[in-house]
């Protein structure tokens, strides 16, 4: 749980949040190339001026419903560790909010939930009068391996 | 210069300069290995003409540069064996003493020996645990010393006359102001010419899709289009020269072969002769480094089970020196690097015998020579009657085929019984751009290497067939092939369902075909290979992603995954 500035972001009526360490830019939806054999929430891969990067829904990684991409459909693109690697990896959002400072003194532990119990959820914060879920990107795409297919 | 060895247990003191220099610390092991590879090259000609003044300086003169830097560094371990060696070379330089096999073996010994303790140095700046060269080097020291002792004894009668004494002056000097060769090139770290190379990658992908925007379609702007023609032509040359700056002469793989081949002789028993050409061809960087094992592999293999004993080739008209030659050269878009001996050739028969008994063939099939040949490519099948230590036991030839195949090449025999065995190695000239053709499926759209497809065909509904237990298959000529639909293989929503509505393209990997259904053929392009990315590996017929000339990817397909795929597919089914 750190403070430090945090990008926010809305799906649905939420107001998720990740660290700007991980953040490497913001682009808007564009074509996705789609790669078979992979999670229904890896929807493929985008050319990112000349690199190759897998993108993740994010709602469907947090499991909510699918919508329709709109105008103000983002990607996201961060930096994970991946075996001990840093790779960059799309994140699909509904539209991006702000960027926030967020202190110690507005974090609190996450709540019980089954999803925070794999990490995905690093905290809860309370800024400008909303609540923010504050995502552990690493755990949610990176180390834990998901997209990584056995050899 | 003091003598005391370095203890590898204690916090390497013999280090701190380099690890204060990471730049001086490159410098040091990049000139160190040029060195090294330089006297192994000459001391193999010194072999040959032990007399040869200006080789002996050539041998002479990188064993001073070495010693002088490592101990300038204070890497005593290095320096000290450097010169040990400088000196015992340094009496055949002075003519004191003519170079004889054993110098020649302590100079090779020393090559492998020093190589050993400067990669083991780089392991320890890096912070890995060294290992012990102590015992190594003192071996080696008392065989220097037992070769001076004895060279003493062997003093030629006339004493070094004023012509030796000025060639050594004239040697130290040249020694002594050595310095970086002034040949016109530079030294440039490879992490940089990769990054550059990515870089008008990039470059060449936004200035095609600039090109192809459709808002500069409908214009007729002379002036633009000049301009564009121009920014084309430009990015293609800066593409095709940062390719080429990948590219490096072959010529330090084959020497190592030279070596190699030199120590089979030794150890085979076989009088063994190498001719080499074209060490000039150049190809990319990481290909060169790759392909050496392979060579090394067939060249083992020509020994061990094509020369023969040099009785046996008296008695057949030959030369008693077996004939070993490796060359390369450039055709078409390739390289082509051939490995040939002249011994007894490739046994069709034999190997035959062993197919049939395998299983491999049917029995009565009339298989081609060509695919007799292909069988030695096949895991465990060496007709070998007894396993030599060389070789093994028939696992090197597959080995060669698949690292060929890695680099995207291709192998081919040429052997006749009784007269040898020549292997044809045609690479790529670059590994970053593949001719692909562009396939369409539903509203996506793939590319197949050319090099993987056969053929292309429209199928005629009463050619297509279901056959129980194999699913669908199709007669292309004689052939009764798999059939798939690549909407099937991949999931795609879409996709003509119809053979008569569709393309067929014949894929072929490793003698297997599979005929592949898809909605339509889009064309033939050059395309820069994009790797999918370290976070998703192995994607079951997929070997890459491509950037398409309107900035959007394709996936590149991988045959031989593909023809699995459909296996897979159909024995689920069956």
């Amino acid at each position: 749980m750190s403070a430090g500035k945090y990008l926010t972001f809305a799906l649905d009526r939420e107001e998720y949040a990740v660290s700007v360490l991980h953040v490497r830019e913001i682009v808007k939806i564009m074509d996705i190339t789609a790669v078979p054999q992979l999670p229904p929430y890896v929807k493929g891969v985008i050319n990112l001026r000349g690199k190759v990067i897998p993108v993740v829904d994010m709602r469907l990684k947090l499991g909510l419903a699918a919508r329709d991409y709109s105008e103000r459909t983002c990607i996201i693109v961060a930096e994970v560790t991946v075996r001990n690697r840093a790779v960059m990896m799309g994140v699909i959002v509904d539209a991006v909010s702000d960027v926030l400072s967020i202190s110690a003194d507005d974090l609190a532990a996450p709540p019980d939930f089954d999803i925070s119990k794999n990490g995905w959820i690093e905290a809860m914060a309370t800024v400008k009068g909303g609540l923010k879920i504050l995502l552990n990107l690493d755990k949610m795409l990176g180390t834990d391996g998901e997209l990584i297919r056995a050899a | 210069m003091s003598s005391s060895v370095p203890d590898p247990l204690a916090p390497d003191p013999d280090l701190a300069v380099l690890r204060g220099d990471p730049e001086l610390a490159r410098t040091f092991f990049s000139e160190t290995f040029d060195h090294l590879s330089s006297i192994e090259a000459r001391i193999l000609d010194l072999e040959r003409t032990p007399d040869d003044p200006k080789a002996l300086n050539d041998v002479f003169r990188p064993f001073h540069s070495l010693k002088a830097n490592a101990g300038a560094l204070g890497i005593e371990s290095v320096e000290e064996l450097a010169h040990r060696v400088e000196n015992l070379l340094d009496r055949a330089r002075s003519g004191e003493h003519r170079l004889g096999q054993a110098e020649v073996e302590i100079t090779l010994a020393a090559v492998d020996l020093l190589t050993g303790m400067m990669r083991d140095v780089e392991v320890r700046l890096a912070g890995g645990k060294g290992s012990d060269f102590r015992e190594r080097r003192a071996a080696l020291i008392a065989t220097i010393d037992r070769v001076a002792e004895q060279a003493q004894d062997t003093r030629p009668s006339e004493a070094p006359s004023e012509d030796d004494d000025q060639q050594r002056t004239a040697g130290n000097t040249r020694a002594a102001g050595v310095e970086s060769a002034t040949s016109a090139s530079v030294k440039v770290d490879t992490r940089k010419l990769d990054s550059l190379v990515d870089l008008v990658g990039e470059l060449a992908i936004v200035q095609s899709m600039i090109q192809q925007d459709p808002q500069l379609a409908g214009r007729s702007n002379e002036r633009l289009y000049r301009n564009l023609a121009q920014l084309h032509r430009i990015t293609g040359e800066l593409q095709r020269g940062s390719i080429s700056m990948r590219l490096v002469p072959i010529r330090h793989t084959f020497q190592r072969m030279s070596r190699l081949v030199r120590d089979l002789g030794h150890k085979s028993g076989k009088a063994l002769e190498l001719v080499v050409s074209g060490e000039d061809t150049e190809l990319d960087r990481n290909v060169v480094e790759e392909i050496s094992d392979p060579l090394m592999h067939m060249l083992r293999n020509s020994v061990d089970h094509g020369i023969e004993d040099p009785q046996t080739r008296q008695r057949n008209g030959k030369p008693p020196q077996g004939r070993l030659s490796i060359s390369a050269y450039h055709e078409g878009g390739n390289v082509i690097i051939a490995v040939a001996d002249d011994g007894g050739g490739l046994d069709t028969e034999k190997l035959y015998r062993r197919a049939v008994a395998q299983k491999l063939f049917e029995p009565g099939a009339t298989p081609s020579e060509a695919d007799i040949h292909a069988l030695i490519f096949r895991p465990g099948f060496s007709t070998a009657s007894h396993v030599t230590e060389m070789s093994g036991r028939g696992i090197g030839m597959d080995v060669v085929r698949r690292n060929v195949e890695t680099l995207r090449g291709r192998i081919e025999i040429r052997s006749r019984p009784g007269q040898g065995t020549t292997f044809l190695i045609k690479l790529p000239l670059t590994l970053a751009t593949v001719e692909g053709l562009i396939i369409g499926v539903g509203a996506e759209r793939f590319v197949l290497p050319t090099f993987s497809v056969r053929e292309s065909l429209r199928p005629s509904p009463h050619r297509v067939h279901v056959v129980p237990g194999e699913g669908w298959m199709i007669q292309v000529r004689d052939d009764l092939l798999p059939l798939a639909r690549l909407a099937d293989l991949f999931g795609i929503e879409g996709g003509a369902i119809e053979p008569d509505q569709a393309v067929v393209v014949v894929l072929e990997d490793d003698m297997q075909c599979l005929a592949l259904m898809v909605d339509q053929l889009l064309g033939k392009q050059e395309i820069v290979i994009k790797s999918l990315g370290d976070a998703l590996v192995k994607i079951n017929g997929v070997a890459g992603g491509a950037i398409l000339a309107d900035g959007r990817i394709s996936l590149i397909l991988d045959a031989g995954g593909l023809i699995r795929m459909q296996r897979e597919m159909s024995s689920r089914a069956a």
